[in-house]
Parts: C-alpha cells; sequence; structure tokens
C-alpha cells in the first residue's frame, strides 16, 4: 500500500541493489565514494546553494535546457552556454531513450553519433555514460549543474548523475509521469520518485545539500495553474517527507500576465501554507518560472518575442530561476548558437525591468485568492480520499479524475478536463471533468467564458481551445476567429 | 464508399500528445474512421493495428527528433507482413536540430514514405491528400 512515509533503510538498500543491476555502469555507483565526491565540490557550483542565495538576494538566475549525445560535444555546448550565453545555472538534458529506461537504444544511438559526426540523440544518455562520463562534463564547468528529464523511473539515473557531482535533479512522481509516459500505473512511478528522494535525503544526512524541482509545467499546454499548483505542492510533500531539504517550486507561463504574476505568488504562499501544515519547517523553497511552453512561432524575430514576453512576467512575478527558450523551438532542438541567443534576450529584458514594479495590487490579490480557493477545493479532495495520506489520496485523486492533467499522454489520468482562455487570455475551466471545483468558482469560469463568447460572436465551444492551442505560432495569445 | 480507416500515433518515445489529440479530433470531424494509438508506439504496433483494422493510412507524428531513427525500416516492415500498397504519410519535427525541409523530405522519402509533412502543415491540406490518395 502507497503511503507518504519515509522509506526504511533496510527496504531503500534491497531495492538498490536491483536498482543498480538495471544497467552495466549502476555497478560503479559507490555511495562513500559518492558522498567524498560531492562534499569537495565548492559551494560557487552547488544548486542548492544557488537557489538559496538568489532567495536572500532577490535576483533572477537563468537557465538554459541543452543535452546531447556525446560527452565531448555536451561540454562544448555547455561551454558555450557558460561563456557566450552566460547562463546563471546549467542543464543537462537527458535524451528520450534514457527517460524511458531504454539503454540498450540509447547505446545504439551514441553509436550512430559517433558514426554521423552529430547528435542523434535530443539530450545526453547520462545512464550509458556512466559516473566517469558524467564527472568529466561536471568538472569541465564551473557552474551549478542540474539533471533535466521526463524520467517515471529514475532511480538509476538519480544514483548515476548525483554520485558524479550533479546537485539539482528535476522531476517528480507524478509531473514526470502523467505528461511524459503512457501506462505507467501512478502508483510506480509515485513510489520510484520517493526512492529518488529518499537517494537525495541520504546525501542531505551526509552533510550534502542536493536541489529537488518537480516539473511545474506538465504538458505545457493550457494548463491552469491551480492544476499544476496542487500536483506541485504534493511532490513537494512527497519530497520532504523523504528528507529532501532544498525544493524548488515550477509554474509554466500561461500569457496573461497578471494571471501568472498571480500564480507564482500564490504558489510561493500555497507551499509554505501546505509544507507547514504537514509540520515542515526546515526546508528552503525556491520559485521557478518556465517561460512559453507551448507551441512556437517558426520565425525566429517572433519567437525572441515570446521569449520576451515570458521574460517580463519573470521581471515583474520575481521568481528565483527561469527557464529560457530558444528562437529555433518550433522547429526542435536548437543549436548552441540559437541556445545562447534565447539567453541573452532574456538577460536584456530582466536587467531592464529590475527597478520596475507592476500596476494594481489589488487584481493581483483578487487572482491570487481564486488560485488559492481552487487549490484548497483539490487538496481536500485529495486528503479525504487519502483519509490524509498525500500519496495514496494522490493515486485514488487521479483514478477519480479529482486530479487530471490537460492533454496529458498517460492513461492513467482522465483526461476529461478542457481548459480555455478566457477574453482577456486568462485560462479558465471549459469543461471540468470531475475536478471538485465548487460552484461559486465554477459559475465565475463560466461567466469568464462567457464574456468571450459575447466578445467573438461565437459559442463556447472546443473550437477555442484549437485556436488557443495554435494562438501563439500564429503571433496571438487568445485564439480568435478570423 | 465506406469511410477509410487511418492508423495514428507518436512513433518512439515520443510523449508528445497534444498534437495526437487535436488530429484524432479533427480527422474523425472530416470523415476518417481513426484508430488512434497515442504516444510512443513501436514500428510493429503500428502496423499489426493497421493489419487488425484493414486501414489504408499509417500517419506517423514524431516531435523529439529521434524520428530518423525510429521510422528505419518500417516501409520494409509493412511489405514483410503483407501490408504492400499502405500509404505511409509521417510529419513533425523530424530530425534533430534545424534543418531546411527540403532535405528532411527527400529523407524521408527515400525511407519510404509517400508523403512528409512539417510541424506546421495544413491539416486540411493532409486530409485532402489522404482522400485522393487512398486505395477505395
Amino acid at each position: 500500500m502507497l503511503k507518504n512515509k519515509k522509506i526504511e533503510m533496510t527496504e531503500f538498500n534491497s531495492i538498490r541493489k536491483e536498482v543498480l543491476t538495471a544497467w552495466p555502469t549502476g555497478k560503479d555507483v559507490r555511495l562513500e565514494d559518492a558522498f567524498r565526491y560531492q562534499r569537495a565540490i565548492p559551494a560557487a557550483k552547488n544548486f542548492a546553494v544557488a537557489m538559496k542565495n538568489a532567495l536572500d538576494r532577490g535576483q533572477i538566475l537563468l537557465q538554459p535546457r541543452a543535452g546531447v549525445a556525446l560527452v565531448d560535444e555536451h561540454i562544448k555546448l555547455l561551454k558555450h552556454l557558460e561563456t557566450e550565453g552566460e547562463a546563471d545555472l546549467l542543464p543537462t538534458t537527458i535524451d528520450a531513450y534514457t527517460r524511458q529506461n531504454r539503454y540498450e537504444e540509447a547505446a545504439r544511438g551514441i553509436e550512430k553519433s559517433i558514426a554521423a559526426g552529430a547528435s542523434l540523440l535530443n539530450g545526453f544518455p547520462a545512464v550509458n555514460h556512466g559516473v566517469p562520463g558524467c564527472r568529466t562534463v561536471v568538472e569541465a564547468v564551473s557552474k551549478p549543474i542540474q539533471v533535466r528529464h521526463g524520467t517515471p523511473d529514475a532511480r538509476l539515473l538519480a544514483e548515476i548523475t548525483l554520485a558524479a557531482g550533479f546537485t539539482s535533479f528535476e522531476g517528480g512522481g507524478i509531473s514526470y509521469n502523467i505528461p511524459y509516459a503512457k501506462k505507467v500505473p501512478l502508483e510506480q512511478s509515485i513510489r520510484d520518485w520517493q526512492y529518488a528522494d529518499r537517494l537525495v535525503g541520504l546525501y542531505e544526512e551526509n552533510g550534502i545539500r542536493i536541489n529537488r524541482e518537480p516539473f511545474g509545467p506538465l504538458t505545457g499546454t493550457l494548463v491552469p495553474p491551480f492544476i499544476s499548483h496542487t500536483i506541485g505542492i504534493i511532490e513537494g510533500l512527497l519530497a520532504l517527507e523523504q528528507g529532501v531539504r532544498s525544493i524548488t517550486l515550477g509554474y509554466g507561463q500561461a500569457g496573461n500576465i497578471l494571471q501568472d504574476i498571480a500564480a507564482i505568488t500564490s504558489l510561493r504562499e500555497l507551499a509554505h501554507d501546505y509544507f507547514r501544515a504537514a509540520g515542515h519547517s526546515d526546508y528552503e523553497l525556491t520559485i521557478v518560472f518556465h517561460q512559453w511552453m507551448g507551441g512556437f512561432p517558426e520565425d525566429e524575430a517572433k519567437a525572441f518575442s515570446v521569449i520576451g514576453w515570458g521574460s517580463v512576467v519573470a521581471a515583474f512575478a520575481k521568481p528565483e530561476k527561469i527557464i529560457v527558450k530558444t528562437p529555433h523551438e518550433a522547429m526542435g532542438i536548437p543549436t548552441r548558437a540559437a541556445n545562447a541567443q534565447g539567453l541573452k534576450a532574456t538577460r536584456q529584458i530582466i536587467s531592464m525591468l529590475t527597478d520596475q514594479r507592476l500596476f494594481d495590487a489589488l487584481s493581483i490579490r483578487q487572482e491570487v485568492d481564486v488560485i488559492k480557493h481552487e487549490v484548497k477545493n483539490l487538496m481536500d479532495k485529495v486528503l479525504e480520499l487519502g483519509r490524509g495520506d498525500v500519496a495514496a489520496g494522490t493515486v485514488a485523486a487521479f483514478q477519480a479524475g479529482v486530479l487530471d492533467v490537460p492533454f496529458a499522454p498517460s492513461i492513467y489520468n482522465a483526461g476529461k478536463v478542457m481548459p480555455v482562455r478566457d477574453n482577456e487570455g486568462f485560462l479558465r475551466i471549459f469543461q471540468k471533468g470531475n475536478l471538485p471545483l465548487d460552484n461559486e468558482i465554477l459559475a465565475w469560469h463560466r461567466s469568464k467564458l462567457l464574456d468571450r463568447a459575447r466578445a467573438e460572436g461565437r459559442e463556447i465551444s472546443f473550437q477555442m481551445v484549437t485556436d488557443d492551442i495554435y494562438a501563439i505560432s500564429k503571433g496571438k495569445l487568445i485564439g480568435r476567429p478570423k | 464508399m465506406q469511410n477509410p480507416t487511418i492508423v495514428l500515433g507518436v512513433i518512439g518515445a515520443d510523449c508528445h500528445s497534444v498534437g495526437n489529440k487535436i488530429l484524432e479530433i479533427f480527422f474523425s470531424g472530416e470523415g476518417f474512421k481513426v484508430v488512434n494509438l497515442g504516444v510512443m508506439v513501436s514500428q510493429s504496433e503500428f502496423i499489426d493495428a493497421a493489419i487488425e483494422t484493414s486501414a489504408s493510412a499509417i500517419l506517423v507524428s514524431s516531435l523529439y527528433g529521434h524520428g530518423e531513427i525510429d521510422c528505419q525500416g518500417l516501409r520494409d516492415r509493412c511489405i514483410e507482413k503483407g501490408l504492400d500498397s499502405i500509404l505511409l504519410y509521417v510529419g513533425g519535427n523530424l530530425v534533430v536540430g534545424k534543418t531546411p525541409f527540403d532535405e528532411v523530405e527527400e529523407k524521408f522519402k527515400e525511407m519510404g514514405f509517400d508523403r512528409v509533412f512539417p510541424p506546421d502543415a495544413d491539416l486540411k491540406q493532409v486530409a485532402a491528400f489522404l482522400q485522393a490518395e487512398v486505395q477505395p
């Protein structure tokens, strides 16, 4: 029976034996050696320290996404982002085969990439490169470095990359399953992520603080803030229970600046409320904002505008970190030059807006209250279904459609919720599916959509949803009829 | 004429699900019988579904850059399984990195695909090609 309870060491060790034999490189992982190696990493290269400093100093750190198949090429890419792109934090984005634990296919991808003289994988296959290959990467760069992926079972990946000196690990049992997999049962992915969190807890207990970052944007497509907030808070609670102390919760830009600022403000406040209510006080909470995660315009100049708009929101909402997109977003994996351009465009706007404060605090406060009300509707039901246990409640809630991520591929997600923008571009609920939103909130969503329907002279319909999904790549936020 | 059956899916280890859901709703609306296999579909799952449903076309999507690796050999496997004349369409972000579309199209046509589409393909146009090219 799944429970939100710290994994016992005897159980952890018996699972661990299996985890480390899933691929030959697992045998190189020895915890004592890993702790020694991590302790020797200077504080300036520790991700958790960097996030805490940003919080204390009110800074926004910039981080790109990047990863290619081969170690040397990956180092060249990261160094370019560090020097030319002036990234504050570095990523190592993992390829899609590794994310599904298909290490043999990743191995073929490495061979083919060597033969082709170019990366045929969409990321860095860290498990195949093993501890020595990963350490070569960590040692070649001077900024803190994080593993970014989308892996439902990331236990071996966590073992290898943390032993290799990575100091932050993205993901979670819900956010790296429901939007990233098709047939992985939620109980299984939550259990496997409890293991990853316990591993991070072990490092913590040995004096090494590793940052953990649940993946906020989920499908990156019209996800209303209250849905992603509820899931982020649950993943935070699950991580804290396993001994994680540095947590960065995420949110993906939705498009209306007021809703986005309210979302970042409410995420921080809600997370503290729920963490404290669960009895946690010894933790560091920071917030990451993702520039637009939906479809991008193909035209690079237009793509820069989308990047810029996200940067404006960040400058006003003040997260500790922003994840930066590139002008090649619509075309797939960017070149390293394009990746550095995304960083520069973002830096320019954030620097320009550093000292500005935004309009109308009251409207933001109202939107904050709405989001908090919605999250409370969901969290109350999750805890009720789990009889107080958030892990068991999450599984039951997904089964019942009480938690439901729009457009997610997983068969364990109900997929009944349909979001749509209102007349000002705020994300609202078109079809609520089984979300336990109360009548007051639902009536309010409905009235917002009626405003849009009237303005566009058409009924509220699924066509609006499709129009909204493609709107940004066509230059608009709201998908209006032609 | 009966509504033609098409098999739809995202190939390989790719879990991009948004476009897949839109394609399903769109092609159903255009009168096709859509068998949607969803995301992370292997070559043999595409072929088995096409045989089971007597489909006239397989529409392969790939967004994550591994399309080149994932699609190799699909045409040969179709022929091996007796699907000699099945239409193969492919679309999305098919290779790693920004590559001129002509090169991508040529590469995938050599691999045996009948039509190759960029990520911003006009769906009405795709539906028109399909209507014209499916064997009755």
